[in-house]
């Protein structure tokens, strides 16, 4: 397929995806894994532009169940054994409507070795993590998960219930030692509505209500910023490394697409001794 | 690395079933006298008179054997209100290779002019021969794939075949490939306010 004509396809799908019918509607068979490389082809062009992505390289590594037992809380984990030199990191999971998950800037205080997040996953797909190196080079990983279903899966409970306490957030700190970089966990409850969930009630869609944007802080130094998206699991937990130089508190904002926007300090225990 | 996930399929396949098989209906669900009428996401009747129930192994045969027409009417992914303009909103769709995608053919209330045009592109891809094998499919827990499969039987076809785990029973051990609304389904004369 010439790559103008991608193009173009790839534009209609973003303002007209039911529309998009002049392709052919009978694919061979067997071709999976070239579909599954164009279409992150196209993904990549539309987040990263003409950047060099280099792949099979050791900067990021993605780790995610392979058969995920709930679709709508697939755990990502993805790890950068080169922490010094990662600036940015981000996540897309492929076959998603809504293909960027997340995307984390890492600050001064940060360290980035190992992340973990919960994503809803809509269907069998390949899941690429995305580094962006200091020195302004790009390396990509990839997963593939089996799981279908999770962007429009119900939560369980009324949407009044599911916003109870929106905004309320906790966080856990891992063992404290002087001078070693500290694990946390960030939890904030919020439905991170998708828009694709239908009430089963109604049946009419919950709008999208989600985080778009997480920061966090220790003292005065960032440890990250998120970019979130409807491919975030409902109440979102966040586990993150730090560097636990000088005094706290830990300091964390969270902003929704309706407006919502919550924050909260963290007292810190130093390391004693 | 993907053909080595495909592998252990035997092994697998008792828990696979398991995974993919539309839940239970707590109640017991039968089959309605028409065509269902209600949300098409929901528990379905086990069976589909005039029509034969398959798995995942059986579709595979069958395209094996005899070149079925494969229909799916698993809905459009609909874009959500209260998306920032300029992120990224780029559905893409997967099913069976060689399926024909009709989405909406599935609902219960088809008005006469969609009856008409789906009839008119069942006959074009059977070639007008009601002993072509025919298979009807979406997601598990869909009633659009089952009243399709009624409006088949219906219309005549005599090897109508319902697969209840659709997409998500297939893709577990069998290969999908990237599928486009059927362009002369979606260029039908639309009688009513679209979907």
């Amino acid at each position: 397929m010439a790559s103008s004509r991608r193009t173009t396809a790839l534009l209609a799908g973003l303002i007209l995806p039911t529309l998009l019918a002049a392709g052919s509607a009978h694919a061979a068979a067997g071709d999976t894994d070239s579909q599954r490389a164009e279409r992150w082809g196209e993904i990549k062009q539309q987040i990263f532009g003409d950047a060099k992505i280099q792949s099979g390289g050791k900067a990021v590594k993605i780790d995610a169940p392979k058969r995920a037992d709930d679709a709508s809380l697939v755990p990502i984990t993805l790890t950068v054994p080169d922490k010094d030199n990662v600036a940015e990191l981000s996540l897309i999971i492929d076959d998603n409507p809504t293909p960027y998950a997340a995307h984390f800037v890492f600050g001064p205080a940060a360290d980035p070795s190992e992340l973990k997040l919960r994503v809803r996953v809509n269907n069998y797909t390949d899941v690429h993590a995305v580094a962006k190196m200091k020195d302004g080079t790009f390396q990509e990983a990839t997963e593939y998960v089996k799981a279908s279903g999770g962007c429009s899966a119900p939560m369980g409970m009324s949407d009044e219930e599911a916003m109870q306490g929106m905004g309320d957030m906790r966080m856990k700190f891992g063992e404290t030692q002087p001078g070693k970089p500290v694990q946390a966990t960030l939890m904030i409850r919020h439905p991170n509505f998708s828009g694709m969930q239908m009430n089963q009630v109604t049946r009419d869609y919950t709008p999208a209500r989600y985080i778009q944007k997480i920061t966090v802080s220790y003292g005065d130094k960032s440890v990250f910023t998120m970019d979130g998206d409807i491919s975030i699991s409902a109440n979102p937990v966040i586990n993150f490394g730090y560097l636990p130089d000088g005094a706290g508190p830990m300091k964390v904002t969270a902003t929704d697409n309706q407006g919502g926007h919550w924050e909260k300090s963290f007292p810190v225990r130093s390391a004693s001794n | 690395m993907r053909p080595m996930l495909r592998l252990p399929i035997a092994a697998a396949a008792a828990v696979l079933l398991v995974a993919a098989a539309p839940a239970d209906s707590p109640v017991g669900v039968r089959e309605p006298d028409g065509y269902w009428q209600g949300a098409l996401h929901g528990y379905t009747p086990k069976t589909l008179a005039g029509a034969t129930v398959v798995d995942a192994a059986q579709v595979a045969r069958l395209i094996e054997e005899h070149k079925p027409v494969l229909l799916d009417v698993s809905e459009v992914d609909r874009k959500p209100a209260g998306l920032p303009p300029g992120g990224l909103w780029f559905p893409v769709h997967r099913n069976i290779p060689g399926s024909t995608w009709l989405p909406g053919a599935g609902d219960g209330d088809l008005d006469a002019a969609a009856q008409d045009a789906l009839k008119a592109r069942v006959a074009d891809l059977t070639g007008g021969d009601l002993e072509r094998p025919i298979v009807t499919y979406c997601h598990p827990d869909c009633w659009g794939s089952w009243n399709l499969g009624k409006r088949l039987v219906t219309l005549g076809y005599r090897k109508v075949h319902w697969f209840p785990q659709g997409i998500d029973g297939w893709q577990d051990g069998h290969d999908t490939a990237v599928s486009r609304p059927d362009p002369s389904w979606a260029a039908r004369p639309k009688a009513t306010a679209g979907q």
